[in-house]
């Protein structure tokens, strides 16, 4: 193992901070239902990887701007995220059943992507994948920019939102006791399924930052589901700014850890981080 | 104002309240006294929305709110300050209040009310940006009742207020909630401390085993043997000690 | 039906089906039934520490690919012969699961959803390692070489006999463990792992042993397998069917039920092969999908569960009453020829919480038979005192002896042990496990320490004797309030107090209920357990109470006779407030 030269690692060190930057921006959407709604919902990266497949196919067979389907896939996301608690509001739901059932809602998901796309590698081949933007001695890609920016722009006014606007502090306040909540006239169904909305839509912007930067296969899915929850976790259920910073936290290490051994090592450090935070920080929502 | 009718609520199985029948005026005092599990603390939930009546009906200016979703009881001009106050300990005391003021009529008048609470409780200014969780039970007290006050109710409900409270802070209290009172709210204070209770109000009932057993003015109440019957479990001593 | 006779159907199945390779039906037949078998090991394993526990696992993946592995190594890269790889294949995953759980078991946050995802996490985890090092390295083993056993005629039949006979073991050890003590404390931990613990349920121990044997039974299950695909990669053998197929088997099934999971994996199995026979192994996977949702939402205890409940609910048939409890005679002669011993006794006693005192020096002894009511304002500290003499919290200060124990550090079950028992103010039994079962658990692991079959019989007698024993196949949540505060007198006195704390037992009761609960009071104490009693409701400690002892601030302020007490002017003011006492 020789030692990296210090433009490699400071390269690595980058494109940590980029990849950081994507799962801090998954982990969003994930951590709001988690710590407000009490609602573990696997299904956002079913609904980030549908939204990619759908970039994808936009952008590919016709010609669409990749980051104009934006246009079109928020608002589809929005609604769907919407259905998908409508739908959880008929049903008394604890945490663990959440799970189960969101498990099982992204695997027809999955299901429905192969039906479609088949499990071939689909690689978006766009103008933007070509900038790439020169500090020096590093090169930094234009899609990845554009992730981190996105991702720090929304966990931004999220923050905000949550701080300074009547509905944030509403939905703070519905996390912690939903009956005083409501007797002060806060309708706890109505900001859930607004809350849905809205991670379905971050789902959907997760996705075109997927198709922008990676190959896409169904099976892939999973593949980010450790890291993001160890991103979530780390941040703490329910925070906006929490998992952005987790995600650039694990990215780099992540990125360090490819840069000195093999890549195929690199989940380890993730899964590992999981592990070890649940076992020395258990935190409950 | 407030008109209660025949109201039964179950407790799971159990009834918590039988055919209970009671009224508030605008702007009045009313207490309403009981042993533990007479089901006080029932009715107050019950008439804030958050517990569903099984029976009878309650109206607000002859409006029919008893089958209102619970978080339409708070547009009807009734605020609840509950038993252990339930503060939302993860925000500050300043985003507490908003919470308060979160409709829009209430909404509207935020900063003149913000200013009227401040007022009522210095101590509160300072703490404004304080999470609620850390401060002293007192204070807390005075966060939730403020709270309420926000919403700026026709009729503020009080459960125990002076539950784990010293006697200073008591007396501090009981004068807020005269004030209160002397500014044109209609409230309903259940107590476990009946003299300050007596002290205050204009009416009281007693509740006992779900059900009013006497009502009245303070005085007529205090000299109600029912009322020792139902605290003390027995009739009073013929002979004053 | 009786449990000798689900064995012997058991055994009768399984010979059954054991004549099926030598019927000489085409191997499809024999492989499908493979299948069949290979999915019943892998989720009645997995419900033996998920079902019954509660504690979610998605990492079965992890031990049943640690067992594949195993065989793969040790027989394609080792040529160690097929049989002698079985054993460690299940040593190494039970070891791998063990060894998991004693670090993860420790931590009382990680439950639930948390459980669920850190074993998800272990699975990629040993996924990575296998792939990166010699073990796998990438290519994959190859076990084409590896001779199989010869067990029936054609090698696809002994492929079946070998998961035949796992499945087999396997259902019998799910249906054994859920007849037995394990079984039970599983079940406890499932719905109340706190309240468990304080009852005396080894639950560390436990979860360690359910998991171990559920790790290990599925590593069998992919020794077997590795013979069978005889070509394994890290991919194939680690990716994310596993976990949720046998979490969809078990749910539709039924968890709770040690037949549960074999039903739903004959159903998916089924299910399943019908998709790939018609083309459609993608469709399979978004029924399975489907399906999973559906059962999750809507039948939360899976096929079984729902018919369990309707069983119960048809058979409400009474029992006969078993003999009534004795009269303890020398208890009560004891008691009526005033030789009264002090059975407890604090001295000083204060507890104080984030600055408020709730005990503020309590000075207060309990002679043996005596039925003792506590009462005074809210907030004068009658739970404290409870809480603080049975361990739930420790004393700041002070002393409390316990039959010329020193009990004061003791923790809340060692307090227990010793005699001493309690309700609380909102009962909390088991709400999955029927009434019968919530007594015998005090029976089994309390004081009394019993045996599985005395403790349910002791339980018939203790629900007899709280009125109860017709409901006593009925579930918790059936029974009206009035019931289940008699439910937790019984779960109380299965332990044989020698001094029982009742918390506001008569709250939310009829008149007629209450003149029974006094009743029920007095019993207790006739049969030698001395009553502590707190309780609002005046008339019946008047009725039923020997002495009382008024709290007030967290201090005694009186005791003594019920009805003298009650007429004093200082008891008058701590309930009423100040100057009303005068007014009187």
């Amino acid at each position: 193992m020789t030692f990296p030269s210090a433009t490699l690692l400071a390269q690595s060190a980058l494109s940590g901070i980029f990849i950081g930057g994507l799962y801090g921006l998954l982990g969003l959407g994930l951590g709001l239902t988690w710590g407000l709604l009490h609602v573990i919902n696997l299904a956002h990266f079913g609904f980030a990887f549908l939204a990619a497949y759908l970039c994808y196919q936009l952008a590919s067979v016709h010609g669409v701007d990749p980051l104009a389907t934006l246009v079109l896939l928020v608002p589809v996301f929005f609604v769907a995220g919407v259905a998908v608690q409508l739908l959880l509001e008929r049903f008394r739901i604890s945490p663990l059943n959440s799970l189960l059932a969101s498990f099982g809602l992204t695997a027809i998901i999955e299901a429905g992507i192969q039906a479609v796309w088949t499990a071939d590698f689909r690689k978006l081949e766009s103008s933007y994948a070509g900038y790439k933007l020169q500090i020096g001695a590093l090169y930094v890609p234009f899609p990845e920019v554009l992730t981190l920016f996105l991702a720090t722009l929304l966990s931004f006014s999220i923050w905000a939102v949550m701080r300074y606007t009547d509905a944030g502090r509403a939905m703070r306040a519905l996390a912690q006791d939903p009956e005083m909540a409501a007797a002060y006239g806060i309708n706890r169904a109505a900001h859930a399924v607004l809350l849905s909305g809205v991670c379905g839509a971050l789902a959907a912007v997760a996705g075109v930052c997927l198709a922008l930067g990676f190959t896409l296969t169904p099976s892939q899915i999973y593949a980010w589901v450790g890291v993001v929850f160890a991103a979530v976790m780390l941040g703490g259920l329910g925070s906006a700014l929490g998992p952005l910073a987790a995600g650039l936290i694990i990215g780099i290490s992540e990125a360090l850890t490819m840069a000195f051994a093999s890549p195929s090592w690199a989940p380890i450090v993730s899964f590992t981080l999981l592990i070890v935070l649940l076992v020395l920080r258990p935190a409950r929502a | 104002m407030l008109d209660v009718r025949e109201l039964s609520v179950d407790y799971g199985a159990a009834p918590a309240l039988s055919s209970v029948s009671m009224s508030i005026a605008a702007g009045e005092l009313v207490c309403v006294l009981g042993p533990n599990g007479a089901g006080k603390t029932t009715l107050v939930n019950t008439l804030a929305g958050l517990r569903h009546a099984r029976a009878g009906s309650i109206a607000m200016d002859g409006r029919d709110i008893t089958h209102l979703p619970p978080h339409r009881f708070c547009a009807a001009g009734i605020a609840v300050v509950p038993e252990c106050r339930r503060l939302f300990t993860g925000l500050t005391v300043r985003e507490n209040l908003e919470i308060g003021s979160y409709l829009p009529d209430a909404r509207r008048h935020r900063a003149a009310s913000l200013e009227h609470v401040c007022t009522l409780f210095p101590v509160l200014r300072e703490r404004l940006q304080s999470p609620a969780g850390v401060l002293s039970g007192g204070q807390q007290q005075m966060v939730a009742i403020a709270r309420a006050l926000m919403a700026r109710p026709r009729l503020l409900l009080l459960d125990e207020p002076s539950l784990g409270l010293s006697p200073m802070l008591v007396e501090v209290l009981f004068g807020a909630i005269r004030e209160i009172h002397a500014g044109g709210t209609a409230v309903l204070v259940i107590e476990q401390n009946v003299t300050m209770a007596l002290d205050v109000s204009s009416r009281a009932y007693l509740l006992d085993e779900g059900r009013i057993v006497a009502q009245g003015t303070p005085a007529a109440i205090a000299a109600d043997p029912e009322l020792r019957r139902t605290y003390l479990g027995m009739a009073a001593p013929s002979a004053s000690t | 039906m009786k449990p000798d006779r689900v064995y012997a159907a058991l055994a009768a199945a399984g010979a059954a089906l054991a004549t099926v390779p030598f019927l000489g039906l085409p191997a499809f037949y024999e492989s499908f039934l493979y299948l069949v078998f290979h999915w019943i090991v892998l989720a009645t394993s997995w419900n033996i520490l998920s079902g019954y526990s509660g504690y979610f696992s998605f990492g079965h993946g992890a031990f049943f690919g640690a067992g594949v592995y195993t065989t793969a190594v040790l027989a394609g890269k080792y040529d160690v012969p097929f049989a002698y790889t079985l054993a460690p294949a299940a040593i190494i995953p039970a070891l791998l699961g063990i060894g998991v759980g004693a670090v993860v078991f420790r931590v009382r946050g990680v439950r639930g959803e948390l459980f669920a995802l850190l074993t998800l996490a272990v699975t990629f985890v040993l996924a990575t390692i296998v792939l990166n090092t010699p073990v796998d390295g990438g290519p994959g083993v190859y076990l084409s070489a590896v001779p199989v056993p010869r067990l029936a005629p054609t090698p696809s039949g002994s492929f079946y006999v070998m998961a035949l006979a796992l499945a087999f073991v396997t259902v019998v050890i799910a249906r054994a463990i859920e007849r037995s003590r394990l079984g039970l404390g599983l079940f406890a931990i499932h719905d109340d792992e706190d309240a468990a613990e304080v009852m005396g349920v080894p639950t560390y121990r436990y979860k360690l042993l359910a998991l171990g044997l559920s790790a290990g039974l599925a590593g069998i299950a992919g020794g077997i397998q590795a013979l069978f695909v005889s070509y394994v990669t890290a991919n194939s053998t680690f990716n994310i069917t596993v976990p949720l197929t046998v979490v969809l088997m078990s749910v539709l099934g039924g968890s709770r039920h040690w037949a549960g999971p074999a039903i739903g994996a004959i159903a998916i199995t089924v299910l399943l092969y019908f998709s790939t026979a018609a083309d459609q192994a993608v469709a399979g996977k978004a029924v399975v999908g489907a399906i999973l949702v559906v059962a999750v939402l809507i039948m939360p205890r899976g096929l079984l569960g729902h018919w369990q409940r309707r069983r119960v609910a048809a058979n409400g048939h009474a029992r006969p009453a078993a003999a009534e409890v004795t009269r303890d005679d020398a208890f009560v002669q004891a008691r009526d020829g005033n030789t009264r011993n002090c059975v407890l006794s604090l001295r000083a006693v204060e507890k104080s919480f984030s600055g408020v005192r709730a005990l503020a020096g309590i000075d207060l002894d309990v002679s043996e038979g005596e039925i003792l009511g506590v009462l005074g304002p809210n907030g004068s500290g009658k739970s404290t005192l409870i809480n603080v003499v049975t361990g739930h919290y420790r004393a700041d200060r002070g002393n409390i002896a316990f039959e010329g124990h020193d009990i004061t550090c003791w923790p809340a079950h060692r307090i227990a042990r010793a005699g001493i028992a309690r309700t609380y103010q909102i009962p909390r039994p088991f709400p999955h496990l029927p009434v019968r079962d919530n007594v015998a658990l005090t029976a089994i692991f309390g004081n009394a320490a019993q045996r599985t079959a005395a403790a349910r019989a002791c339980a018939q007698q203790w629900l007899d004797f709280t009125r109860l024993g017709a409901r006593a196949e009925a579930m918790p949540g059936e029974l009206n309030l009035h019931q289940t505060k008699f439910l937790e007198l019984a779960r109380a006195l299965a332990a044989r107090p020698r001094l029982v704390f009742l918390d506001e037992v008569l709250s939310g009761l009829t008149p007629g209920e209450i003149d029974e609960a006094v009743d029920l009071i007095r019993r207790i104490r006739d049969s030698g357990t001395t009553v502590v009693f707190v309780e609002h409701v005046m008339r019946a400690v008047m009725a039923v109470s020997d002495r009382i002892v008024v709290l007030d601030q967290g201090r005694v302020i009186a005791q003594g006779n019920a009805a003298e007490v009650m007429a004093r002017d200082d008891v008058a003011a701590a309930y009423l407030g100040g100057a009303h006492a005068r007014r009187a």
